[in-house]
């Protein structure tokens, strides 16, 4: 659960991180002619039939299931670009560069609109081998935790990866960089850590390894606005959340981690 | 160090630690066997750590190296750290030699940090990939420390697999399920 407070780390559930990635931006055709759509997140243009447009996945994901577009596949997610990368992935010690939300895309994809990629078995397979390829390749990481400074750094994971390891990987942080400092300084008086530790000794897992982004609230709010402007009722609403966005969306936008 | 309330904490103090009184003390009956209510300078006893520390702290007792770290437990660790079974000896290992160590011996803190290195190094890493029946063998020799962060890799790793399964998104809350009694 988001935040959860059992040893002081937040931690997120993978239906979460999948929220999350369901931001990114995927290409579609739709078949309908619509007006643009205005966001707190931004406007996505008018829609004309067959002429594609870019628009969050989540909103793709919503069309194609009313069976108002078609998807189409991300540039990465072709044949020879995945076997390329298996390929590096096997051979080097480094993680090879892929959109930080791969697996969460790929997963909803398959799941939502397998009929709008081509060969999607073979997809399918190869972006199962780049994961687990990868997951060994974190955890032979893990392994070299007890030689290193206070500093990690990892880089190209993917959130997911970064998701399963991170309850795990912070307290073992924690418990090592205890047992370091409790050689180098043993404190005689228990009074005397009263006082508060001091934050910057913690270990620091460096922005490319650990990056919790900040939780979108304006998604949900522009999922609901989006289904009530299709089903044309409730204008209030509408109402309500263009005088909303006219203030916060200066604010949302200034805070969006990019 | 840990808060005052933490629960681990106040667990981790109360193991035993052999102390040696310097000062003779009126009042108290520390051994069930002494029949008179008094403890003679230079007799040796065991208290628990809590005590032993604010004992020490006013020089009336000095305390000796506690029973999981003597040298037989320093042969085991340096032969097979691994497979060590210190939840026997001494569930919270790990935060009774960091308390301890101050007291009695320095290098205390060099065995245990050692100890966690190498326990580390080979049982683990391993934590988010073990099938759950090896697990459970791995899961009687862990203290309290190990088994968290075992158990946090083991669950985030079945929430992920659980994840990729699919499964419905929308959950019935299991009040719904519950039958209602016909109305009389």
């Amino acid at each position: 659960m988001a935040g959860q407070s059992g040893s002081q780390l937040s931690l997120f559930t993978p239906d979460e991180v999948e929220f999350v990635a369901e931001d990114e931006l995927v290409e579609i055709v739709p078949n309908l002619r619509m007006d643009s759509l205005n966001f707190i997140c931004g406007d996505y243009g008018p829609f004309y039939p067959q002429i594609a447009i870019q628009v969050p996945l989540w909103l793709a994901l919503a069309l194609k299931k009313r069976g108002k577009c078609t998807i189409r596949p991300p540039q990465w997610m072709s044949i020879e670009n995945l076997t390329q990368v298996l390929e590096g992935e096997r051979e080097s010690h480094a993680f090879q560069t892929l959109p930080f939300h791969y697996v969460e895309i790929s997963r909803l994809l398959f799941d939502r609109a397998r009929d709008d990629i081509p060969d999607v078995y073979m997809v399918r397979s190869l972006v199962e081998d780049i994961r687990d390829v990868r997951f060994h390749k974190v955890e032979t990481n893990l392994e070299n935790f007890t030689n290193s400074s206070l500093v990690l750094q990892w880089k190209n994971m993917a959130a997911m990866e970064v998701n399963i390891i991170r309850a795990f990987s912070g307290r073992a942080l924690q418990a090592f960089y205890r047992h370091e400092n409790e050689q180098a300084v043993p404190d005689l008086d228990r009074t005397q850590d009263r006082q508060p530790q001091n934050l910057n000794d913690r270990p620091r897992v460096c922005r490319s390894f650990c990056c919790i982004p900040i939780f979108p609230l304006h998604h949900w709010i522009d999922k609901i606005v989006f289904i009530s402007c299709l089903l044309d009722y409730c204008p209030t609403i509408v109402f309500l959340w263009r005088a909303y966005c006219l203030f916060v969306v200066p604010l949302q936008r200034n805070l969006r981690p990019r | 160090m840990g808060d005052y309330y933490d629960i681990d904490d106040i667990l981790a103090e109360e193991d035993f630690v052999p102390v040696q009184f310097h000062k003779a003390v009126n009042g108290v009956k520390i051994d069930e066997s002494s029949e008179r209510g008094f403890v003679e300078q230079d007799s040796k006893a065991e208290l628990p750590f809590w005590l032993a520390r604010g004992l020490h702290l006013q020089q009336a007792i000095s305390i000796k190296v506690p029973a999981c770290f003597n040298r037989n437990t320093r042969l085991e660790i340096e032969a097979d750290a691994g497979s060590v079974d210190l939840r026997s000896r001494c569930s919270y290992f790990y935060e009774f030699g960091c308390k301890v160590a101050p007291f009695c011996d320095k290098s205390i803190g060099l065995l245990v940090s050692y100890t966690f290195k190498a326990r580390y190094k080979e049982v683990l890493y391993k934590a988010h990939t073990k099938a759950f029946a090896a697990a459970s063998k791995i899961m009687n020799f862990l203290t309290k420390e190990e088994t968290n962060l075992y158990e946090a890799a083991q669950s985030s790793m079945a929430a992920f697999r659980k994840w990729r399964m699919g499964g419905p998104r929308l959950q019935r809350a299991s009040i719904l399920g519950r039958k209602r009694k016909p109305a009389e």
